[in-house]
């Protein structure tokens, strides 16, 4: 018996038809455990002083790899620092990394390395040896998604043993999926999102194999950018591993590895102590998404986190379920390295990039959710789910540190936290094929602190010192002109007694090329992405403008002043017989006629406290920075001033704050009565509703009348909006024959 | 050679005299109300030392130049006038977004990754002074919206009422295609003549740069309209009172370029760093003249460690969008790099990796480290100093100021050494290797960034930090010798007298040299051409402006080259001063592709996305006599005696060791030290560590040298 089962067992084993991507790997991201050679360099190299030095030196070598990323990289993404670089351990955990660009791409490599391990390393046909490059961009294997490449080395030591690996990454973009670009929101499953590659050897002997090199090239719209980043990424990688071997000379393989290990291990300690510092118990936000890019969806995401000991449970359960032919889904370990993010650059700024930050955190999740999708659900715009789950525990955040005495760094309301961005493609002025994305999608703004403003559009949630780029350089790679590229929208900000930084207009079309367009990619243009914090606002919501059937470029010089603005335009139409129209900001690809113009709006950072708070001076500071309106500083900070001279009447001031609290107070219910009154049993009927409503356990799938318990929808299908809009109009065609009967 | 160079620094105006062979050096106390007075007291100093009255020096020198923090320390004070901008309609908040990553410009790195405190500075402009108007040119300097004259007549007043007392006029693409900022440029003139309110200074953006990058040319302008009225107010003074005392050649302001010229062919914005530059100028002049192939000058001074990257046979390294105080701006600067790294710098306990973390923040000058007396309570590099017996308590900084090793060694311990478990000796020594292995790896990175090996380089160290760190940064770096130079203390000074002329005038250009798709050299050679000559005009015009012969002049062509879309651009020195035909365009891609594999290493190199020409530039020059020196090691070896022995601790040694303590004042050229020792001179302290030699050579320079080094 016990034969025929081991017989059973290597047939099994023999006779797989796809080693595809494995669900343990990807559950886990804690650190692996010391390894035989780790138990016995980190007994042998245990003087801090010295470790601290070769900490130093790695650092500086993740840095070097960064700058020379950046500078050499083609990707729009890489020059203003959508990359990392990073040094892991031989077992996979990232132990440093450069202090600039995208620290959750790192994050995100560790199961991709365990997957080599576990099956490249002992498999005949492919091992791990001296001079190998691997690739992986396929998220089922521990990326975000697909437009991001990476180059993964294996660092050998002196006696041939894998002493460590060397990785860098970079947001290339084009990646040859439906639309240009790399993120494509029209993708109705995983292969419709470019070249996907699980753990693959795309190298031996330090370089590229050319038949490999030239298959990524056939694949994608832009083989140049191609080319050229495999090999910018590749010599980033030499230099790094050459580095380090000079390293090796000085302090000794052992002295590396001990480092590496000692590094993870300090760190997890730390965070654990600082965990301790924040009270017990749980808190709960709620953040929501609201369209899947093809059409409107109110889609919940659901944090409780529940704070022990040194432990953080970061409860996502009853999140709506994955949507299975659209783009938003997020794959676990993706949602891991934005949460990482988080506590990396929002919470404890001072720490070291690593991945023993987010080793204490614990997840849980549904397994088929919008969160944790299974591998059938396509992930390129991950981002419009992943990034309000961030959103999510920023708030949780906040609760936690605000009664928590040692901070280090400022609490703070929620940063706007969506990509608004023109992606595009086509052919641009010098007849090349391009694809890929304008750098204004890292002009997020910030969130107000808790002693000052948030500041105006100024970084993304996901890294420090990237750059909105010039557009003067824009204008001479592409064939895109923005008519205004950075104009401060009024209004624009979450209120509070610290208000959030302002978002941008930008009013863009194309000229010199008539086969060159645009997609967005945000969600919040009906329900907000950001909220305010402790009493303040939330940032408004922002639509899609467009005006077409205009060559704007002949009409510019009859356009007052007052209206070089999205409301200027969309209210007022100064162009006759234009087309304006209004849409969620999840556009397709689009081809862009010259001169018509396509209008987005930076989102706004939360507000914190309440707005009867602020210094009415401040709010006259941003009335003459035209930051705000007479309406606002009238009826949202009830401030009292004279309009011509912005001189305030403090009295008056405080006698309708006063006034409007009391209001407030008489306007309260108690708990019972407002739950009486505000909530039903159920979602309205007509709003496309998806998640659970009350208790988390009944998950609505696009309203009341289908519903489902939690974790038995395998995932929402939807139909083809064109579908939806072609039934509609013959349902009119229809009701039009019936009446022309009559 | 009669020559005079004057370096006015924030505290000190330091002056070096060549005259007739002999090098003198003077300083004396700037004196911000008046430059002057510090300045001319500087020379009086000088003159006495040459022994000819002052008037009869300044007759008597061939030039005069200097230069000036005036500038760097009116922007950080933010003295200036209100500024009223005029920008592109629709770009209205360019300015105050300063492209997202404004807000950690100029600040180390670790509050550049701190979002939640990211704050912008305090603009130079405020939004009200902020307009735009309607034009709009696209990237080929094609006008897609007509300039409305009346629109910028009413933005004009607007500015002017809200309190504008200076203009900058910025618009987009105007590199290409100036004539809507020249126009604008008229209409205030026209506004606003200089005979109805006295002259409202225009500063037009493509005047300051010709480079595309609309943010950072901008800002670039309204730097150069801030400082420009305080500055050259000051400047004129200072020169009307060199006049007065009989001076009537030209006066000389260094720039930042590396070179220098005439205040009227200066923007103010030129003269940022021009001292720290100047520095880098004595330090390529001490390369050609010890024939060094590649040098590192390191300046390590109280609060921060400047490094700059020099080679013999090169030409300098430009920063082209270059920080200053806190803002990126579009204009070619030698490339200096600073760090949080000096003697001032704060040691602590680090309680994550149970070490000693040095730096970046420092105690500065006040209350400055706690040795001082001064207040301060926080353990820095000096204080480890100190307790280590580098530095004499009774003979730091010439005698002047009385150093307390008590308050050391207090705080030492209680910042270091107690959380940390050790003696207060184990955390000084830590503290400094600490601060040497900082030193070390931002030199690595910087030189192998550049391409360069850091193991075939030679170290200069100067500022008054330097001579105590060398060694140690050295041996952490591997390297074998540091040169520290002669007339460190006006070191600056030094290097002004051995600048020449030099203009620097470059253009934006997107020229295709290799396009891959079509696999053609489609390089217009004479449209390249046209624009060198352009360029050389203007470089030609502004020397010849300030007397030089037109025969003299001389032009090095220089194109800012990329593969396909990236964006580093590498300077590229053309290798014919006028591109003939393909042979010649090749010629330059092969320069290209050596410079870029040496900086990024060949499988770096994609020339099969394409080859593209970024920018031409021109430097126009005329060649300078420089200071000779006395030849290296031209004296007698000897072997001085020590005054007297003290206790001194190196980490490389885990006892104390009895060391030889030597007075600069007792050597003369020629002699040899071995380490361990120490030598203290008025403005430094030589630490010769364990292994080390100290040589003394004939123009005042002195070699340290890893004779028996131990490796790291």
């Amino acid at each position: 018996m016990a034969v025929a089962k081991t017989k059973l067992e290597k047939f099994l084993e023999d006779t797989v038809v796809f080693l595809g991507p494995d669900r343990e790997i990807l559950k886990d991201h804690g650190l692996a455990p010391r390894d035989d050679r780790e138990e016995r360099v980190m007994r042998d190299h245990k003087d801090p002083h010295e470790i601290g030095l070769v900490r130093s030196k790695l650092d500086v070598i993740a840095e070097e790899a960064f700058d020379q990323l950046e500078q050499t990289g083609a990707a729009p993404g890489a020059k203003w620092g959508d990359l990392v670089a990073g040094v892991f351990t031989a077992s996979g955990d990232l132990a440093a990394a450069s202090t600039g660009g995208v620290l959750l791409f790192s994050v995100v490599c560790q199961p991709m390395l365990r997957y080599i391990l576990k099956y490249w390393k002992d498999e005949p046909t492919v091992g791990i040896r001296p001079g190998d490059i691997f690739t992986s961009t396929d998220p089922r294997y521990g990326n975000i998604h697909t437009p991001d490449q990476n180059t993964i080395l294996p660092v050998f030591d002196d006696e041939g043993r894998l002493a460590l690996w060397v990785i860098v990454i970079v947001h290339e973009g084009e990646n040859g999926s439906v639309e240009p670009g790399g993120m494509p929101s029209a993708a109705e499953s995983p292969y419709m999102e470019g070249i996907r590659m699980p753990p693959v050897k795309i190298g031996e002997n330090y370089q590229h194999k050319r038949d490999i090199v030239t298959w990524l090239q056939n694949s994608v719209r832009d083989p140049m950018l191609q080319i050229q980043d495999m090999k910018i990424r590749l010599s980033a990688c030499l230099k790094m591993k050459e580095r380090i071997e000079q390293v090796a000379q000085e302090y000794g393989w052992d002295a590396i590895v001990s480092t590496l290990r000692w590094t993870l291990e300090d760190t997890e300690a730390e965070v654990r102590r600082r965990l301790r510092a924040w009270p017990e118990g749980t808190v709960r936000s709620i953040a929501w998404t609201d369209s899947t890019l093809r059409e409107n969806a109110l889609i919940k995401i659901a944090l409780e986190a529940r704070k022990k000991d040194d432990e953080l449970i970061l409860d996502f359960r009853g999140t709506s379920p994955q949507f299975i032919n659209r783009s938003i889904n997020t794959q676990l370990h993706a949602l891991k390295g934005m949460l990482a993010q988080v506590f990396l650059t929002f919470v404890w700024p001072d720490l070291p990039r690593n991945q023993a930050v987010f080793a204490p955190m614990r997840l849980m999740s549904d397994w088929g959710s919008a969160l944790d999708s299974t591998p059938e659900a396509p992930n390129a715009q991950s981002m419009m789910t992943f990034f309000p789950g961030f959103t999510a525990l920023q708030m949780c955040v906040a609760k936690f540190l605000y009664p928590t005495p040692k901070r280090y760094t400022k609490l703070l309301a929620p940063w706007y936290n969506m990509i608004t961005t023109f992606i595009y493609g086509g052919l641009n002025q010098y007849g090349e094929i391009v694809g890929n994305l304008c750098a204004d999608l890292n002009g997020m703004s910030g969130g107000a602190r808790e002693d000052e403003d948030g500041e105006h559009s100024i970084a993304p949630i996901f890294a420090a010192m990237t750059d909105l780029g010039e557009n003067e350089i824009i204008e001479e790679e592409t064939p895109i002109v923005k008519i205004v590229p950075h104009r401060l929208m009024q209004d624009n900000q979450g209120f509070g007694k610290f208000r959030g930084g302002s978002g941008y207009q930008v009013i863009g079309t194309v000229r010199r090329s008539d086969m060159f367009g645009f997609m967005t990619t945000c969600t919040g243009s009906k329900f907000p992405t950001v909220y305010g914090l402790f009493g303040g606002y939330g940032a408004p919501s922002y639509p899609l403008c467009k005006v077409k059937g205009v060559n704007a470029f002949e009409k510019l010089k009859d356009l007052p002043e007052s209206k070089w603005t999205i409301p200027g335009i969309m209210n007022e139409q100064p162009f006759a017989d234009a087309r304006y129209s209004t849409h969620h900001m999840g556009m397709q690809f689009e081809i862009v006629k010259q001169g018509e113009l396509y209008m987005i709006c930076q989102g706004a950072g939360g507000g914190y406290g309440d707005p009867l708070e602020r210094d009415p001076d401040a709010v006259m500071s941003d009335l003459r920075d035209q930051l705000i309106s007479h309406l606002t500083a009238k009826e949202v900070y009830l401030v009292a001033y004279d309009e011509r001279t912005l001189s305030v009447d403090v009295e008056a001031t405080e006698r309708r704050r006063e006034a409007e609290r009391q209001a407030r107070k008489r306007r309260g219910r108690p708990f019972d009565e407002f739950v009486k009154q505000w909530v039903t049993e159920e979602p309205p009927a007509g709003l496309p509703y998806y998640g659970p409503w009350g208790d988390r356990e009944t998950i609505y799938l696009g309203g009341p009348a289908n519903k489902m318990a939690r974790g038995t929808c395998p995932g929402i299908m939807m139909t083809d909006p064109r579908e939806v809009r072609i039934a509609e109009l013959e349902q009119k065609l229809r009701e039009l024959g019936v009446e022309l009967a009559r | 050679m009669r020559r005079l160079s004057v370096d006015i620094g924030g505290t000190f105006t330091d002056c070096f005299l060549e005259w007739d062979g002999r090098h003198i050096e003077a300083k004396s106390l700037t004196t911000h109300h008046n430059l002057s007075v510090g300045f001319l007291d500087a020379v009086s100093r000088a003159a006495g030392e040459a022994g000819v009255p002052a008037e009869e020096l300044l007759a008597g020198v061939d030039s005069v130049r200097y230069g000036t923090t005036l500038g760097t320390n009116a922007l950080i004070e933010r003295k200036g006038p209100r500024i009223g901008v005029l920008v592109t309609m629709g770009f209205e908040s360019g300015l105050r977004l300063s492209r997202g990553r404004g807000y950690g410009e100029g600040l180390p790195r670790h509050l550049q990754v701190d979002l939640p405190r990211a704050t912008r500075p305090r603009p130079l402009v405020p939004q009200s002074l902020v307009v735009g108007i309607q034009e709009r040119m696209d990237y080929l300097g094609e006008v897609l919206l007509p300039l409305d004259i009346e629109d910028v007549r009413v933005k004009i007043r607007r500015l002017v009422d809200n309190g504008a007392e200076a203009f900058v006029v910025a618009l987009v693409n105007s590199v290409v295609n100036p004539a809507h900022e020249e126009r604008v440029e008229e209409v205030i003139r026209d506004e606003y003549p200089s005979s109805l309110f006295g002259s409202f200074p225009v500063i037009l953006s493509h005047r300051i740069s010709r480079r595309k990058s609309e943010y950072a040319r901008t800002m670039a302008a309204v730097v150069c309209g801030f400082l420009h009225e305080h500055m050259f107010y000051s400047l004129g003074t200072l020169e009307d009172g060199l006049r007065d005392r009989g001076y009537d050649r030209p006066v000389l302001l260094i720039h930042n370029t590396g070179g220098m010229a005439s205040l009227e062919s200066t923007h103010a914005l030129q003269t940022i760093h021009s001292g720290p530059v100047a520095g880098l100028a004595a330090s390529q002049h001490l390369a050609r003249e010890y024939d060094i192939p590649l040098i590192v000058a390191t300046d390590m001074g109280g609060t921060s460690f400047d490094i700059g990257i020099i080679e013999r046979d090169g030409t300098w390294i430009y920063d082209f969008h270059p920080v200053v105080d806190r803002w990126l701006v579009s204009t070619p600067m030698v490339y200096l790099q600073t760090l949080g790294a000096g003697g001032g710098s704060i040691a602590r306990y680090d309680r994550l990796w149970r070490t000693v973390e040095v730096g970046p923040d420092s105690a500065g000058s006040d209350p400055g480290p706690a040795c001082y007396g001064r207040g301060g309570s926080q353990p820095t590099v000096s204080d480890a100093d100190l307790v280590l017996g580098y530095l004499d308590p009774e003979y730091y900084a010439d005698g002047t100021i009385s150093l307390d090793a008590s308050l050391a060694e207090l705080a030492i311990e209680e910042h270091v050494a107690e959380p940390l478990g050790i003696s207060v000796l184990e955390a000084a020594k830590l503290i400094k290797r600490k601060v040497d292995a900082n030193m070390a790896d931002a030199i690595y990175k910087e030189v192998a960034t550049r391409g360069f090996d850091p193991k075939s380089l030679k170290l200069l160290s100067y500022g008054g930090g330097g001579p105590v760190h060398c060694c140690g940064f050295a041996r952490a770096l591997e390297v074998k010798s540091v040169l520290i130079p002669p007339f460190a203390s006006v070191f600056s000074a030094f290097g002004a007298g051995n600048l020449g002329q030099l203009h620097i005038h470059e253009r934006s250009a997107y020229l295709v040299v290799y396009n891959p798709l079509t696999r053609e050299m489609t390089l217009d050679t004479s449209r390249v051409n046209a624009m060198i000559e352009e360029l050389e005009a203007l470089g030609l015009a502004d020397l010849t402006r300030q007397g030089f012969a037109a025969k003299d002049v001389r032009n090095q062509i220089e194109f800012d080259m990329r593969y396909g879309n990236q964006l580093v651009q590498l300077s590229v020195l053309s290798p014919v001063q006028r591109l003939k035909d393909v042979d010649d365009v090749l010629a330059m891609i092969e320069v290209f592709s050596h410079t870029y594999a040496k900086r990024f290493g060949a499988g770096a190199a994609a020339p099969e996305a394409g080859i593209k020409i970024i920018a031409v530039r021109v430097l126009s020059w005329v060649p300078a006599e420089k200071i000779p020196l006395a030849g290296q090691n031209g004296a007698a070896e000897s072997r001085p005696a020590a005054r007297y022995r003290r206790a001194c601790h190196f980490w490389t040694e885990k006892d104390p060791v009895d060391t030889a303590i030597h007075r600069w004042t007792d050597l003369q050229a020629g002699a040899v030290i071995d380490g361990p020792a120490i030598v203290e001179a008025p403005h430094t302290t030589f630490v010769v560590e364990p292994g080390w030699e100290f040589r003394l050579g004939s123009a005042g320079e002195v070699w340290m040298t890893d004779g028996k080094g131990r490796g790291r």
